[in-house]
């Protein structure tokens, strides 16, 4: 209304009169005819549009409707355009070429037949009423029906930027909370415009639900301990007691990791999970509490009062799963939160040597000690909050470590102590389960027990065993297995952190497809199918040319592909693009590059011909040459791409 | 021929009219004009006297420039207490400017004309200007609804008297430019006023109709804005009740009732605005609506009296899975039912209260029953309960308004196609089907007593009927465009309408003439509300404006500050007139303080107060979720209903 840049005057093309003309059969329209026309057209057009738009009001609508224009061509008897009933907007595709722009509807060709056959759609639902109260004497109650007091957007506006709080109008903050008797005098008299900030006061019902919440999920009754996570991960309008909740979690952690007391813990964890299922609220503020609490439910030494009975592995596998949430949902650019809760879990993992060649003597001989003194079961947990990070994770941080993780497993087995070796065989279990679809992406088969001895140490033969099974099995054949891989990875208890990999099935080949594009197929043994899962690629190109003799082509540059995240790396290769892995799907992408010095003699996978022409950055994972085992793990500084 | 054919035109049609047939074959032959032309020959009558007062002047299409240039200057170096009355001189001129250069076939220069002058007009005229570029061919003038407004009837300007000698100043030096001065003589009428010029806030108060101002006579007749004396039902036992009334009504039926003969069983204080109980007819109360009526005053002595302090609870009804069909809904006076409209022509009606809806029994078991019977009225209705819900058919279109008589045996609806029906809530059937209306019905209302309802609609009137008539009592016709509301008021004396031209009348249900126009609205009106005590009027706007009227003077009261940020749609005064509550498709209801409002305006001069202290007004404002408001309804005992549409969580 108020916009004054709208144009007054404007008016339908001469070229689109002329397309239209084209389209009825008259070829050759006039300037003159198409002027006249056009103009005719436009006037037309908008009245009936004006008219259309008293009935969209009178619907009390805001958006214009197909039926509201037939009700205008109504009016003006004119017969309504039938057919072209459409519920959602129908959004113009934009085309271009030959410096012609054209928009135009998309029209799909229907099959008859097949929606003959196709079972009869289901019948809309009925419309029905529901009650509830909106205001009690003036005071909104925070109910589902309701909108939540503080929208989760807020929320999050205000974990980034505090002050835009202040300069809110206190108008606002009064709309929806209640403002009675004491309140209401206080801000008639202007007094607490600022106070309003700091008191975090919570009503007489709040404090009750607070009370009773707690009480109730470290409880002894598990019927009303699922009602009350349940209201957790639920109601709206918790944001108020959301700082309470959270130092009661972390307060509870810490004591209770004192006291081995493991069904608290449980309990505790649990409540995290509630609270980040429930929508409407946003952590972010509360992170700080929450991280050390869950990681020490990860990797603590000890978690319960007999660690060779109870079942402690499943509280550090569900409290890993959170974690991975957490990054998953709160990593931004800004707090690095994947990349510092992964160096925390790889700190755990460090292994004497590498210590020693990374730092000076003095901490070295520290962290050995340390690191030797690892407890399993940390070592354990470490592997499991890794594992969860996904696959790109797994490959980097703890197949350089097999060998050295093997030989603590190794000397655990062979000792004495009932605990160290129950501890020693879950470890042993979980890497091989964490490893094996890895490490079947990266090697080649033949599966040589010997070649696995020599690559992994002690866990050797057994991966070798374990990939061999997965190579077998039916699910494991050409990419789309490793796919799957990784979804198993993802916890089936966490329905919230739907992997994204079904969006990138979906993901369109067409756009990689006008380029040079080679597939370099990982399983030879088992030849893609006929028509392969659609796959995104990744193309990436070299400078020059290595000088070592290329079995097949002999560009530096890798093709990559599959769904697994992994670092491309190779000698030959100068730049190397990366994008996330699939535990980013929501974060921002990431490009990393990785310049490595030609040093090894590679043996390039698979079929690789011509230079591509670009890098395509989309979200797909690439895979390079199976990583020569003795090379070292990159720095932790690399770790930039797990963001 | 270009430029002479209008002139040429409207010589021939002039003499056409004065029946000069030879001068007319002559000219036509002389300026070649052939029959084609001759159906052209409907110019409106204004347009013939301007063009033919200064067509020589006129057609040159670099004057107007000029000419709105030099006005727009005078405008803006007269003096402060001069500038804003005059200035509201400058849109009407510019835009029959505009329409004159479309008339001369200047198309080209008028397009330029829009470009660089219509954005400097006022941000409530931008709406009419985007309806009016899209007129850019003389031959579309003729059928373009905006246009013919402005060409047929006078845009209203008012001024002081100092102002308008200013202006006749002025206008006596532009001799050389006749064309503002045509102009004004032609299309604009100025309303003197003595006293001195208004200030800036006061112009914007009332301007914003689509024909500028209402004149000061327009507003002089009385309105008897009281409250009719109820027939006096004591609050009491019913059956008690039941034989006072039996005494007091077997008069004559159809006749007003005999108020005077009991008029000291009344409480003695008559209310001097008032109008007589007889002005209006209605019929007798029936047993029934007695029954209700005592019902009505039991339950408001249990009414909780509302302020700042005490703010009403609100229960929400939220009608799921409707996505965009449900279109209106009303609830009737006891709060017990809920109608919906919907577009796909049905009709819904729920029970809000455990009892569930009953139908009448058949015919031939009616006979059976004895009428003399006490409890003939419980008989008559079948005796297994059935539905929570059920659903009227018979409208081939968008039901735009669904309302429930005051005594919960009648619906009525309207709808685009272009009827009223009347719906009976005992056999679940339509009644009657009231044709009358040409085009979409918007708006239906019955009158607080029953009887008679008023509609409203894209022909621009609104028409009062009476149930026992198939033809409407009265038509009420003014309005420049589409009439979007109505509603009776109190006292059932008066009809107010809510309209496109961004005007709200007010009509004489007994005369049927307009009684009030109030300017000042800046957007399409899409509902109106009265107070409880009748004086006030609430009117909303499609911008989210929400102004209050006092019809005793017929201005604005109050411009309530924006608030609301999409088209208000419900409306509705607390049973004690204390708070006004407003339900906007921003999916928003708020109260205001209505108590504050008419003391502020009581207080001052109307139309000035603007002050900073409005913010105070806004009580509290309820978000609901994602679900806009159709319909705002207070219980007897004062707690507000609301329903609206849930539309999905995205």
């Amino acid at each position: 209304m108020s916009d004054s840049e709208f144009a007054y005057g404007s008016s339908l093309s001469l070229d689109s009169m002329k397309v239209i003309a084209e389209s009825v059969g008259i070829a050759n329209l006039g300037d003159d005819a198409a002027k006249e026309l056009a103009d005719d057209v436009s006037y037309r057009l908008k009245v009936i549009v004006q008219d259309a738009m008293k009935f969209m009001h009178h619907s009390k609508r805001q958006k214009l409707s197909i039926t509201d224009i037939d009700h205008a061509l109504n009016m003006k008897n004119i017969e309504a355009q039938y057919g072209f009933i459409q519920s959602d907007s129908l959004p113009f595709r934009f085309a271009s070429g030959g410096g012609r722009e054209l928009h135009f509807v998309e029209e799909k060709e229907i099959d008859l037949s097949e929606i003959l056959s196709a079972p009869p759609p289901k019948v809309p639902l009925g419309v029905s009423v529901r009650a509830h109260w909106l205001s009690v004497d003036g005071v909104q109650p925070t109910v589902p029906e309701n909108p939540p007091p503080l929208c989760k957007e807020a929320q999050k506006l205000e974990s980034v930027d505090p002050i835009s709080k202040l300069s809110k109008p206190s108008n606002e903050d009064a709309a929806g909370k209640p403002m009675c008797g004491k309140a209401a005098r206080l801000k008639a008299s202007e007094s607490v415009h600022v106070k309003q900030l700091a008191t975090h006061e919570l009503s007489v019902e709040q404090q009750l639900y607070y009370k009773e919440i707690t009480e109730t999920c470290v409880g002894s009754d598990e019927i009303r301990r699922v009602e009350a996570l349940q209201s957790l991960a639920c109601d709206p309008g918790l944001h108020e007691m959301l700082p309470r909740m959270c130092t009661f979690i972390s307060e509870g952690v810490k004591v209770n990791v004192v006291q081995n007391n493991l069904a608290l813990l449980i309990y505790l964890m649990r409540m995290v999970k509630a609270l980040l299922d429930n929508q409407s609220l946003y952590l972010e503020k509360y992170l700080h509490e929450l991280i050390p609490a869950v990681s020490t439910c990860i990797v603590s030494r000890q978690l319960c009062l007999r660690p060779e009975m109870d079942n402690h592995w499943a509280l550090r596998d569900f409290a890993a799963r959170l974690m991975a949430q957490i990054c998953k949902t709160f990593n931004t650019s800004t707090n690095n939160l994947q990349t510092r809760v992964t160096r925390l879990f790889a700190k755990a993992l460090q292994c004497p040597s590498q210590t020693n060649n990374e730092s000076g003597v003095g901490p070295s001989m520290a962290s050995m000690k340390e690191s030797e003194k690892t407890p399993l079961a940390s070592l354990y947990g470490a592997v499991q909050g890794l594992a969860e990070l996904g696959s790109e994770v797994i490959k980097v941080f703890i197949l350089p470590r097999v060998r050295w993780l093997g030989e603590r497993v190794e000397g655990a087995l062979s000792g004495i102590g009932g605990a160290d070796r129950l501890a020693a065989g879950n470890l042993k279990q979980q890497l091989l389960k964490v490893l094996a679809p890895v490490v079947r992406q990266l090697r080649q088969p033949p599966d040589l027990p010997d070649e696995y001895k020599r690559d992994y140490g002690y866990l050797g033969p057994s991966l070798q065993q374990m990939v061999s099974k997965l190579r077998s099995s039916p699910s494991g054949s050409g990419g789309s297995g490793t796919a799957v891989a990784v979804v198993t990875c993802t916890p089936p208890l966490v329905p919230a952190s739907a992997p994204p990999v079904s969006s990138m099935h979906v993901s369109k080949p067409e756009t990689v497809a006008t380029r040079n594009v080679v597939i370099a197929s990982p399983a030879p043994h088992s030849p893609a199918p006929a028509t392969p899962p659609p796959q995104k690629f990744v193309i990436v190109a070299s400078q020059q040319k290595p000088p070592q003799a290329q079995p097949s082509s002999g560009t530096g540059h890798i093709v990559v592909h599959s769904s697994q995240p992994a670092i491309v790396r190779s000698q030959n290769v100068q730049s190397v693009v990366v994008t996330s892995g699939p535990n980013a799907g929501a974060a921002p992408q990431k490009v990393v590059v990785v310049g490595m010095p030609p040093q090894t003699p590679a043996s390039q996978p698979g079929a690789v011909s011509q230079a591509p022409v670009s890098v395509v950055a989309k979200p797909v994972f690439a895979r390079g040459t199976p990583q020569p085992p003795h090379q070292p793990p990159p720095e932790l500084d690399d770790l930039s791409h797990l963001a | 021929m270009g430029d002479k054919s209008t002139p040429l035109l409207a010589v021939l049609q002039l003499l056409r009219k004065y029946n000069l047939k030879d001068t007319e074959e002559i000219l036509r032959k002389e300026a070649s004009l052939g029959n084609v032309e001759y159906e052209n020959l409907d110019l409106p009558e204004v347009e013939i006297a301007s063009i033919l007062t200064a067509h020589h002047t006129e057609s040159d299409p670099y004057s107007y420039e000029v000419a709105y240039d030099s006005l727009r200057k005078f405008v803006e170096n007269s003096l402060d207490i001069y500038k804003h009355e005059l200035s509201t001189l400058l849109y009407p001129v510019f835009v029959h400017m505009y329409l004159l250069l479309i008339l001369y076939d200047h198309n080209e220069h008028a397009a330029v004309f829009l470009e660089k002058f219509a954005p400097e007009q006022e941000n409530y005229y931008q709406e009419d200007l985007k309806k009016l570029a899209i007129v850019k061919h003389k031959d579309q003038i003729k059928g373009n609804e905006i246009a013919e407004i402005y060409s047929t009837n006078k845009f209203i300007v008012q001024m002081s008297r100092d102002a308008s000698s200013q202006l006749k100043r002025y206008l006596h030096e532009q001799k050389n430019s006749t064309v503002i001065i045509n102009i004004i003589n032609n299309h604009i009428q100025i309303d003197v006023h003595d006293g001195p010029g208004r200030t800036l806030a006061q112009v914007r108060a009332t301007a914003g109709g689509l024909l500028g101002e209402a004149t000061k006579n327009e507003n002089r007749i009385k309105v008897y804005y009281g409250l009719l004396k109820e027939p006096d039902i004591q609050v009491l036992p019913a059956p008690v009740e039941d034989e006072e009334e039996v005494e007091e009504t077997p008069d004559k039926p159809k006749k007003k009732k005999a108020k005077k003969d009991n008029i000291f069983m009344k409480k003695p204080k008559s209310d001097p605005n008032a109008p007589p109980n007889d002005r209006i007819p209605f019929p007798e109360l029936k047993e029934a609506d007695k029954l209700e009526k005592g019902k009505a005053l039991r339950e408001a002595a249990k009414r909780v009296s509302l302020g700042p302090d005490t703010l009403p609870s609100i229960c929400f009804y939220t009608l799921l899975n409707s996505g965009h069909t449900a279109i209106s809904a009303d609830i009737c006076d006891d709060s017990t039912l809920l109608a919906v409209g919907f577009n796909n022509s049905t009709i819904k009606v729920w029970t809000l209260t455990p009892v569930r809806l009953r139908g009448m029994k058949s015919a031939d078991k009616l006979q059976d029953i004895d009428r003399e019977a006490g409890d003939v009225l419980v008989r008559m209705m079948e005796e297994k309960d059935r539905d929570t819900c059920r659903t009227l058919f018979g409208h081939s279109g968008p039901v735009y308004k669904v309302c429930f008589d005051p005594f919960k045996t009648f619906l009525l609806s309207c709808s685009e196609d272009s009827t009223v029906r009347l719906w009976s809530l005992q056999c679940w059937t339509c009644l009657v089907v009231y044709r009358g209306h040409v085009w979409p019905v918007w708006d239906v209302r019955w009158s607080p007593h029953g009887h008679y309802f008023v509609s409203s609609g894209h022909d621009r009137t609104a028409r009062l009927w009476a149930t026992d008539h198939h033809q409407p009592l009265r038509i009420f016709a003014g309005h420049l465009s589409d009439v979007d509301c109505v509603q009776f008021h109190p006292n059932s004396n008066y009809v107010a309408t809510g309209s496109s031209d961004r005007t709200v009348r007010l009509w004489d249900c007994s005369t049927g003439a307009q009684v009030r126009l109030m300017t000042g609205h800046k957007s399409t009106i899409f509902t109106v509300a009265f107070s409880m005590c009748g004086r006030w009027l609430a009117s909303g706007g499609a911008s989210g404006e929400l102004m209050v009227w006092d019809l005793s003077v017929g201005a604005v009261a109050a411009t309530l500050p924006p608030s609301h940020t999409a088209p208000i749609h419900a409306l509705a005064f607390s049973r004690d007139g204390t708070v006004l509550c407003s339900g906007s498709l921003d999916c928003n209801i708020k109260l205001w303080d209505f108590t504050a409002i008419t003391d502020e305006a009581t207080g001052e001069e109307p139309g000035s107060n603007n002050g900073p202290k409005e913010d105070k007004y806004l009580l509290r404002s309820f978000p609901t979720k994602n679900s806009p408001i159709k319909c705002l309804h207070f219980t007897r005992r004062n707690l507000l209903l609301a329903v609206g549409t849930y539309e999905g969580s995205s």
